[in-house]
């Protein structure tokens, strides 16, 4: 295990020398899937825009109750959009990047950056749409809002652990891409994206919420953007996930990183 | 001092089958390489491998298809790890293998090679410092602003020898590609080649056609199912021929 770790970490280490591939991998990335439209990028703040309108405006009724329903959806789908989008991504990473893994020496922690790097670029442009939605509804911006700071680093802290642990998986069990990828659409209903605990009058619904680690990553982000508190509890919780992402990611690296050119 | 020591290389990998309700092929394969056991395959691509080769070597790797040689530069260049044996390399190493790996098919071909320097550890200013090289070997013209993907193999394959030739790798590996090139361009590949060599480098090239090789080499390595015999001089006739 020592072993595997020091490989992990020199892996880890290469990885940051060569950051400057990554960042202009992720940057070509999202240029090629907006090639030769009008909009470019700019469709990823429109999805995002017609998405959350789209939830607001049909569930406001049923299911608000108490107000700030907005914010709670605007930014509950954020969240939801980063970590589905690079979950799903993060199982076919190292497929994808077969011509580059068996082409060229770059160490696997460029494809994980490259692929987080493009996560966080992708959010940022939903991230305006998100800003958008927050002054329509009406909400000043509060200086409790920095509240969520924290979150917001403990989940970008979490994502190249979870890009590892995902996409060994998706390169070692083919099989799991597709079970992965059908938990993901369910879990969006799964998890409190726009229905609450308050609403959701106990039962099945209730422990979705409480025994689901996707909620806790929502909430670190949610709550203090809702009633300016700080979540310490889930918190906790995501910092534990995230410990535990990174130290299976960091294993699996460091065992398979050489052996992973003869799945592909 | 640039070298490559390769000592008793294996390389031994499991081709696995996924789980699956058919009935399992319970044939025995009388390829000695593969040996199965259940739904795994083992294959023996390289199998006691020895040489070394100093500043100046031109190796030429010749044999079938299959017997080892793709696999034999992977791992020269680091790619793919040995089962069993070392091999120590000194030396920048550059390679050409199939000449698509590792381009990006959307992006220029001026975008490929900052992205291809940002890979091979260049810095922005070098990469900047050997631009113009770079296009004008590849005598790409215009077309060095149009997607990788619009180009022509002869074209690609231009672009992706004046990039890894123009840094001055101490050991160059090429696997089967120069054909792709115009006969012009290959007169000019070679002449490239043996500058390389000259300036005490090593070269390692992988080619089925034996005229380039004598042309190019000073030593060969015969690959057979994966076992190697090191030869001062090529057959004349193509190997597989000769049996």
């Amino acid at each position: 295990m020592p072993g595997a770790l020091t490989n992990a970490f020199a892996d880890l280490a290469e990885g940051y020398e060569k950051r400057r591939v990554w960042w202009a991998l992720a940057r070509e990335d999202i240029g090629d899937q907006h090639r030769r439209t009008t909009l470019g990028p700019f469709w990823l703040l429109f999805n995002y825009m017609t998405f959350a309108g789209t939830f607001i405006f049909v569930f406001r009724s049923s299911s608000s109750g108490s107000d700030h329903y907005p914010t709670y959806v605007a930014v509950g789908l954020l969240v939801w959009l980063y970590i589905m989008e690079t979950i799903t991504q993060a199982m076919t990473v190292f497929v994808r990047e077969k011509s580059f893994i068996k082409g060229t020496r770059l160490p696997l922690t460029v494809y994980v950056m490259r692929l987080a790097m493009q996560s966080v670029i992708r959010t940022l442009y939903a991230l305006a749409g998100c800003v958008i939605i927050l002054l329509l509804a009406g909400d000043s911006i509060h200086v409790g809002w920095l509240l969520a700071l924290p979150g917001v680093l403990l989940l970008l802290l979490a994502t190249p652990g979870a890009i590892l642990v995902f996409g060994f998986l998706g390169a070692y069990v083919p099989d799991s891409q597709f079970f992965v990828a059908n938990i993901m659409r369910i879990g969006m209903f799964l998890t409190p994206v726009f229905w609450r605990l308050e609403t959701a009058g106990g039962g099945v619904r209730s422990l979705f919420y409480h025994w689901n680690p996707f909620t806790y990553f929502l909430e670190i982000v949610r709550q203090p953007m809702l009633n300016q508190s700080m979540p310490l509890l889930a918190l906790g919780i995501c910092a534990i996930i995230t410990v535990v992402l990174w130290l299976i990611g960091l294993l699996l690296l460091g065992t398979l990183r050489r052996k992973l050119v003869f799945v592909l | 001092m640039v070298s490559i020591d390769v000592k008793n290389l294996k390389l031994v990998y499991r081709l696995r089958q996924g789980f699956s309700l058919e009935m399992a092929d319970r044939r025995v394969s009388g390829h000695s390489q593969i040996k199965k056991r259940g739904r795994t395959r083992w294959i023996t691509a390289l199998d006691d491998v020895t040489f070394n080769l100093r500043a100046g070597d031109r190796l030429g790797l010749v044999g079938s298809n299959g017997a080892g040689k793709t696999t034999l530069l992977h791992v020269l260049y680091g790619t793919l790890e040995p089962s069993a044996g070392t091999v120590h390399t000194q030396g920048r190493v550059d390679a050409l293998f199939n000449i698509s790996l590792g381009f990006r098919h959307e992006a220029t071909g001026r975008r490929n090679i900052i992205m291809r320097g940002l890979i091979n550890g260049w810095s922005p200013a070098q990469i900047d410092h050997h631009m113009e090289d770079i296009i004008a070997f590849s005598e790409l013209g215009d077309f060095i602003d149009l997607p990788f993907k619009s180009y022509s193999q002869g074209m690609a394959a231009r672009l992706a020898f004046s990039i890894a030739t123009c840094m001055n790798p101490e050991i160059l590996l090429m696997d089967e590609w120069i054909g792709a090139g115009d006969t012009d361009f290959q007169h000019k590949a070679r002449k490239r080649m043996a500058e390389l060599a000259e300036k005490a480098g090593i070269i390692v090239l992988a080619s089925h056609n034996h005229g380039l090789l004598r042309a190019s080499c000073n030593r060969f390595l015969k690959l057979e199912k994966g076992r190697a015999v090191l030869l001062d001089e090529l057959p004349a006739a193509p190997l597989r021929n000769r049996r």
